[in-house]
């Protein structure tokens, strides 16, 4: 392990990295500089984006750990006022299986598409285990009018480990500014 | 071919309505005219309006802000521990008291001329007084109250000067189920909030949201619900009660984690409670979800609405845990086995921009005469409901005088 990643050896969740915004520019992780893990992260974030914008929703849970996962979306509101309430909230595969299941054989809703943006890209924490990464979001929603609106601005708070080889989320906390749903929400963020 | 004739169609709600109760004028829907009179007739006027409950504000400087119609509501709780709703309008120059949906406050400082009111709505300082107007007096610049009455927590306000106590208007069918919606004791804690806006007509919202006939909702059917026995009855001046057996569902495949659906602490022969209070306000106990829905009418084409979730008091740290999870992911905007009625609410809207009546059908008997109940999977409950509305709002039938 590294000097700075012993230092940082946090077990802290993922609300209290956000609070301490650390300046690591410079540390190794399973053998990985610093340059190459923000870049392997922000491939997982695109690729992640990709899966939901292409419609491929069937492989978006092979981006969640096996065994233990928890994939949230909560709104800003609800975690400013410490209360536990989600948009959605999945704590196993199955449950992110089950969500997909029933968004295509279940759920009635007008088509539209979603374009996901992604920026500031900021892992916060490296520990011997896993990545503590924020970043911010935007999702564009297109109805099939072709109107374009912002369906729903917030960060992902990110939880990240090495799993086989392959970087996953074992959890992903998406906490959203826009608490007021236009609608309905159907599909992952 | 249909019966109705293209070409006849205005945008603005007829002055008479069809003899038959078993139809609604689908110019109602979309008529911005016709909602300014719904919000002198109806929002404020001689009927009351649930706009929350005790637990969303359960400490001393709690508050909530929520509207009704178009007035602002500031909702407090004092050192007296008084739920109190007051208009969030400062007595001086009528400046909004409060912006924030919620919080915690000492007092409350309009910061235009910097009145300072208390928690129980007293203004306790306005600086420069002794240069006011000769028969200003201190005391009578209180924030003005709303006639306000509670059940169960549960708190309800009304504008109008004639609305009946709140026993009476609430009647018999309503207490057996509130009660047991909302606790037993309305002893409930806030677990948060899903809060959506609609494009639709809140009458087209408020028809489709507390119950409709079983096919809409695929997942239902997928995850083998089962209705038991239960009864639905309403009531003259709109209310209506839903109280169903939910069969726990034998683990139909569909799910890969059915965690998500036991029941905890629901009987299942109570599993489904749903009230429906006139005008607009839906609450269900459905499973170990306990969900109120505040309702807030726009304008003739957006409804808010402000899905709360709660646990009881003395749950223990696994039920609230498993509230959550419920409550997260199965009923309202984004939950995985209802979220088609926001999708309907807005085809709804869409579809009544168009001449003719919608007319009900499932259930109906007879086109004269309404019925205060009725079984499970019919339309009809959805009927006295409008007749109400339609004797509210001063439309006559046709061949009435
Ligand atoms: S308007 Fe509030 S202090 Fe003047
Ligand atoms: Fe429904």
């Amino acid at each position: 392990m590294s000097p700075v990643s012993e230092a940082l050896s946090s077990t802290s969740t993922t609300d209290k990295a956000a609070k301490a915004l650390l300046p690591l520019d410079d540390f190794t992780w399973n053998s990985w500089s610093a340059m190459e893990t923000q870049w392997r992260v922000e491939r997982l974030l695109s690729r992640y984006v990709a899966c939901i914008d292409e419609d491929d929703l069937e492989n978006w849970p092979e981006f969640f750990t096996l065994d233990t996962c928890r994939y949230e979306i909560i709104t800003r509101e609800n975690v400013e006022r410490g209360m536990p309430l989600a948009l959605m909230f999945c704590t196993s595969r199955g449950m992110l299986v089950d969500r997909i299941v029933s968004l295509r054989e279940a759920n009635i809703y007008p088509q539209r598409w979603y374009r996901h943006i992604i920026s500031n890209v900021l892992i916060q924490s490296v520990d011997a285990e896993c990545l503590q990464v924020q970043s911010n979001y935007v999702v564009l929603q297109t109805r099939r009018n072709g109107q374009t609106d912002i369906f729903s601005a917030g960060k992902y708070l990110d939880r990240i480990v090495l799993s086989k080889g392959e970087l996953k989320f074992s959890e992903k906390r998406v906490v959203v500014d826009t608490h007021r749903v236009d609608t309905l929400l159907v599909a992952p963020i | 071919m249909s019966k109705y004739q293209a070409g006849t169609y205005t945008g603005e709600a007829p002055k008479v309505w069809p003899a038959k109760v078993n139809q609604i004028p689908k110019e109602i829907f979309g008529d911005a005219a016709l909602f300014e009179e719904e919000l002198k007739k109806i929002f404020y006027g001689d009927t009351w309006h649930v706009v929350g409950h005790t637990a969303e504000v359960p400490n001393i400087g709690d508050f909530k802000t929520f509207d009704l119609g178009r007035v602002p509501l500031l909702i407090a709780r004092g050192k007296d521990n008084q739920v109190r709703v007051f208009f969030n309008s400062c007595t001086h120059r009528g400046n909004q008291l409060e912006t924030s949906v919620s919080g915690n406050r000492k007092e409350f400082e309009c910061p235009y001329h910097r009145w300072l009111f208390s928690l129980d709505g007293a203004l306790a300082a306005c600086p420069g007084s002794k240069e006011f107007a000769p028969d200003f007096k201190q005391e009578n610049f209180g924030l003005v109250e709303l006639k306000t009455d509670q059940y169960l927590g549960l708190i309800l306000v009304t504008m109008g000067k004639n609305t009946p106590p709140l026993k009476e208007w609430l009647g018999d069918i309503v207490p057996l189920t509130l009660s047991a919606l909302l606790g037993g004791d309305g002893r409930l804690k806030l677990l948060g909030y899903q809060k959506v806006r609609y494009v639709s007509n809140w009458k087209g919202y408020n028809d489709n949201d507390g119950y409709h006939g079983g096919l809409l909702h695929t997942a239902f059917r997928m995850l083998n619900f089962q209705g038991g026995s239960g009864s639905q009855p309403m009531s003259v001046n709109g209310h209506w009660v839903i109280e169903a057996e939910l069969k726990p569902a034998q683990n139909s495949g569909f799910l890969n984690d059915p965690s998500l659906i036991d029941f905890k602490v629901a009987d299942p022969k109570r599993g489904s409670l749903v009230v429906q209070l006139y005008p607009m306000t839906v609450m269900v106990k459905h499973m170990d979800v306990i969900n109120l829905r505040f309702a807030i009418a726009r304008s003739h084409d957006v409804t808010e609405v402000h899905y709360a979730y709660f646990a009881h008091e003395d749950d223990s740290e696994e039920l609230v845990q498993h509230r959550i999870r419920q409550s997260s992911n199965l009923l309202g905007p984004c939950g995985m086995v209802s979220m088609e009625d926001a999708a309907v609410f807005q085809r709804i809207h869409i579809g009544n921009h168009t001449p003719g009546v919608a007319e009900f059908q499932k259930g109906v008997v007879s086109l004269s005469e309404l019925s205060l109940d009725m079984k499970q999977s019919d339309e009809t409950g959805n009927l006295p409901r409008w007749e109400h509305y339609r004797k509210v709002m001063g439309f006559k039938r046709e061949g009435e005088q």
